[in-house]
């Protein structure tokens, strides 16, 4: 696709996602019911866990796209891996900055070194070295080797954060919707929000990872005119 | 990109109309003893989600910028 097809696309679903975004507010507030044991505070629910999963969703596309790159060698790849990457970092900083607005309700806490908040942090700050890392080479191919092999470790980290309310004592609950042994456990409306959260985000990132793809691909026109300047 | 910021501010005022109406609702909670221990939660999920809509339109204005940026570079 063109760079101004992707812009076109992009913006449209980055436009689409906002109106659904505003929709997600307003059922938050105005529709879904609320929960018995924790009140009102439990509708942060209907942002940070659908952040929490953009946010690795992102990640593991950077991992993928990171894979990638290291085998076939293409810039594309790399570029594809920088954009998820950095939207991985805004849902991440989303996921934990209202996570413990919610834990403060309902564990009387903003923090614990609980195994979930501690995995995910460590992800954070892993894919913080994934954008130190290619930015602290001379060489800027290196500095892209490098930071291909940082995203691909951070993402091993996902599978821990999903499973670490399984395997460890954790503040976190079970999980309520993806149970292999039976449905979901929520409500009907709480998951109607919760499934229209998780797929307004996806779109969200969906948008803007493309135009933020379309960014680089302008970047590296740039740099080919530069460098037919000075040749 | 003008385009764009009218759309997005008109897609930013009704979340935060909802917002302040929801703070308005906790205000009117009966009881005297509805202070700040019962409005807490309220302020809570108002922050959450202004957290969450800034860092999107955060990460949106910033792409906006350098797209226009290389673009004008582009044209240059």
């Amino acid at each position: 696709m063109e760079i101004s097809g992707m812009r076109k696309a992009g913006t449209a679903l980055t436009v689409v996602g906002l109106a659904g975004l505003a929709l997600v507010y307003w059922l938050s507030f105005f529709w879904v019911s609320t929960e018995l044991s924790q009140g009102v505070a439990q509708r942060i629910f209907y942002v940070h866990v659908p952040a929490a999963w953009t946010a690795f969703l992102a990640f593991g596309i950077s991992a993928l796209c990171s894979a990638m790159y290291l085998w076939l060698r293409d810039e594309r790849f790399d570029q594809a891996a920088l954009s998820a990457a950095e939207g991985g970092m805004f849902f991440a900083t989303i996921m934990l900055t209202t996570g413990p607005l919610w834990g403060r309700i309902a564990w009387g806490t903003y923090w614990t070194w609980e195994p979930r908040l501690t995995l995910t942090l460590l992800l954070w700050f892993i894919f913080l070295g994934y954008f130190m890392v290619r930015s602290s080479t001379e060489n800027p191919e290196k500095g892209k080797r490098f930071a291909a092999v940082v995203a691909i470790v951070g993402a091993l980290d996902i599978p821990f954060i999903h499973v670490s309310v399984l395997w460890f004592r954790s503040l976190h609950p079970q999980p309520v919707v993806i149970r292999p042994d039976s449905g979901p456990s929520l409500p009907g409306d709480m998951l109607t929000l919760l499934l229209t959260s998780l797929g307004v985000f996806t779109l969200l990132f969906a948008g803007l990872f493309v135009l933020r793809y379309a960014l680089e691909g302008l970047r590296r026109e740039l740099d080919v005119r530069a460098r037919g300047a000075a040749a | 990109m003008n385009k764009l910021k009218t759309v997005m501010s008109a897609f930013l005022t009704p979340p935060l109309l909802a917002l302040s109406a929801s703070a308005a609702a906790a205000q009117e909670m009966p009881g005297a003893a509805m202070a700040e221990q019962s409005l807490r939660p309220y302020w809570h999920v108002f922050i959450a989600y202004a957290i969450a809509i800034l860092l999107v339109l955060g990460w949106v204005l910033s792409i906006g910028k350098r797209l226009k940026d290389v673009e004008e570079r582009l044209g240059q």
